[in-house]
């Protein structure tokens, strides 16, 4: 009984802590959303931690019109058509070479994997530059450069050719499913393409809906590359269109918060819908390392 | 071609089943496996091969080769030996960068371990409601650090920021936080902690997890209290956990740019919170230095590697697989 009532307690006092903890956590969330809501004179001039005198969702408004000829809208649609790419490439080629080297047997295999391993612990900066030469290289006559630079191109193509992060996590899933239903599908006379794409697909779907959601989330925050890739205010990312908005408008925080708010909404409303396989992704490439 | 093969398949496992058993955990090539036809590894393997010939290797490669030259992209590179490295040595704001990126890394990879082991041991709990506790915790993993960024720097402001409200509400002064030398590290530290928190707990969850009860249940019948049996079956039990977590928090920390890139607009970063990757991006993509930017991006990959390179040797010593 007193063993019971001092657990009991024990978990009372735990549980608030974390929830105080939690709390603390989403303050900055908390601080965004008020700020986007109220008037510039307000964020300055008010009492400390005062509300908004009202909703004021204008800055929303001026927020999303705040450039010349360009939209916030723009912003967005550039980064859902990048990071839709992004994922398709990545679930596409990512489960190809997984299901090479989780069911079929060839001469360097091991060696192969090993080094595509080793690429996740070299700091993507170091080929910054000769990423930026290749592209540079490129021919592409529609753009002004007459190359890859200031297109989007060079942000979403190499999705198409493999990654090391997807090939690991689908290969670990792979692995895990018999053997002997791709066997028999095998020897009904099934060509290794159909057994891919209609036995381990379908099967691996949990581990696929992981990875796309991380190929999505990598390539709707990053900042480095478009950064470095995009020069027309056309072609921006939100990332970089708030950075940019960022230099345009010091000091205009309700309208810098409603643009921030609306860049970071689509990743927590996918986080919170799709949390099981978030939180699977990290555990499973985590664990298994 | 359309199901066929899965159902048909399914029909008669045994005997493939059987037929097929022999072929497991051999490694070998046998002519039963799915495939070892060339022309189907090429196929699925062809796009792997190519990025990695054509975005990792030869750019690993030309980069060193590029840190060789002097070269604006305009004019013909020139060769100068090592001469960009013998100049990151004495270059003033280089060597500030590197100091800001160690001093980053040696205080935000600790402090984000302990207190994410600290935060899975008090997660690691069944009650009502502990699913939306953790969420809270988790949802910083998710936010781009460029649109967090913008509300750490309106957190940070100095006049109208909530951190300066809160100082000035308890009655301590005021601070200048990211226009401070002495505060602004310190701040983006905190910013990065707050936002990796979630990934390592997650990975410690799962370790934690994967401890048997047996375990536990066996330490408690010895008499062990609770601290003990954090000590002596838990934290033994999670060391890969620990060991995963370690490595990715070192690499991406040597790789802190986005929350500097926001933090310190409009203009650049000071000598107190210029970071390696910041300066690498500075000098290649704003002064079309890519010898020099080139020779530092190869500082920073050696560094990272010799890091990996103790941190993977260290593991015999601490680290212990089931």
């Amino acid at each position: 009984m007193t063993s019971a009532r001092r657990k009991r307690l024990r978990i009372g006092i735990l549980a608030t802590v974390l929830i105080v903890g939690g709390l603390i956590m989403m303050v900055p969330f908390f601080w965004m959303i008020v700020t986007s809501l109220k008037t510039r004179a307000e964020v300055f001039g008010s009492a400390p931690f005062s509300l908004p005198t009202g909703p004021h969702f204008d800055n929303y408004l001026k927020m999303w019109n705040a450039l010349p000829g360009v939209t916030f809208g723009t912003f967005f649609m550039n980064s859902l058509k990048i990071a839709t790419f992004v994922t398709i490439g990545q679930v596409i080629t990512c489960s190809m070479a997984a299901f090479a080297f989780a069911t079929m047997s060839f001469r360097g295999k091991n060696g192969l994997f090993a080094v595509l391993l080793a690429t996740l612990i070299i700091p993507y900066q170091v080929v910054l530059v000769p990423n930026f030469i290749l592209y540079r290289v490129l021919p592409n006559p529609t753009s002004p450069s007459g190359n890859w630079i200031g297109t989007q191109e060079p942000l979403w193509v190499w999705a198409f050719l493999g990654g090391a992060f997807g090939t690991f996590l689908l290969r670990q899933f792979f692995l895990a499913i018999p053997k002997e239903l791709a066997d028999a599908a095998r020897v009904d006379g099934a060509s290794p393409w159909q057994v891919y794409r209609h036995i381990y697909m379908p099967l691996a779907k949990p581990a696929l809906a992981t990875l796309a959601i991380f190929s999505f989330m990598w390539s709707w925050n990053d900042l480095l590359s478009p950064l470095i890739y995009l020069r027309d205010l056309q072609t921006y990312t939100t990332t970089v269109g708030l950075a940019f908005f960022q230099g345009q408008f010091v000091g205009k925080w309700p309208e810098m918060m409603a643009g921030a708010l609306v860049s970071i909404a689509p990743m927590v409303i996918l986080f919170v819908v799709a949390q099981r396989h978030f939180v699977r992704g990290i555990a499973l490439s985590g664990l298994k390392g | 071609m359309s199901r066929t093969p899965a159902p048909a398949a399914l029909g008669r496992p045994g005997r493939i089943a059987l037929g097929l058993g022999r072929d497991r955990g051999a490694g070998g090539a046998s002519p039963r496996t799915i495939g070892s036809d060339r022309r189907w590894v090429a196929f699925f393997l062809g796009p792997t091969v190519i990025g990695l010939l054509l975005l990792s290797a030869a750019p690993i490669g030309a980069a060193f080769g590029i840190s060789l030259t002097d070269w604006d992209l305009l004019t013909a590179p020139k060769f100068v030996g090592l001469e960009n490295y013998t100049s990151l040595l004495s270059d003033h704001r280089f060597l500030m960068a590197l100091r800001n990126t160690t001093f980053y890394t040696l205080v935000s990879v600790p402090l984000g371990l302990v207190l994410s082991l600290g935060l899975a041991l008090a997660l690691d709990q069944s009650f009502r409601g502990i699913a939306w506790i953790r969420t809270a915790y988790f949802i910083p993993i998710v936010t781009s650090a460029t649109a967090i960024g913008l509300v750490w720097m309106w957190i940070y402001a100095p006049t109208g920021g909530l951190l300066n409200q809160f100082l000035v509400a308890l009655g301590i002064q005021p601070q200048r936080w990211i226009a401070d030398p002495f505060w602004a590290m310190p701040a983006i530290i905190a910013i990065s902690v707050w936002q990796g928190l979630g990934t390592s707990t997650i990975i410690f969850l799962a370790g934690l997890q994967g401890v048997p009860q047996e375990y536990y249940d066996a330490a408690s019948v010895d008499g062990a209290g609770r601290w003990r049996r954090f000590r002596n079956v838990t934290l033994p039990l999670i060391t890969p956990s620990l060991f995963f977590t370690g490595i990715l928090a070192l690499i991406s920390a040597f790789q802190i740019f986005d929350q500097v890139y926001v933090l310190a607009r409009p203009g650049k970063p000071t000598d107190a919170t210029i970071t390696v990757v910041y300066w690498i991006y500075e000098n290649g993509f704003n002064f079309f230095k890519m010898g020099y930017a080139s020779a530092a991006s190869w500082v920073l990959f050696g560094i990272v590697g010799v890091l990996t390179a103790i941190y993977f040797r260290s593991q015999r010593r601490w680290v212990h697989y089931q």
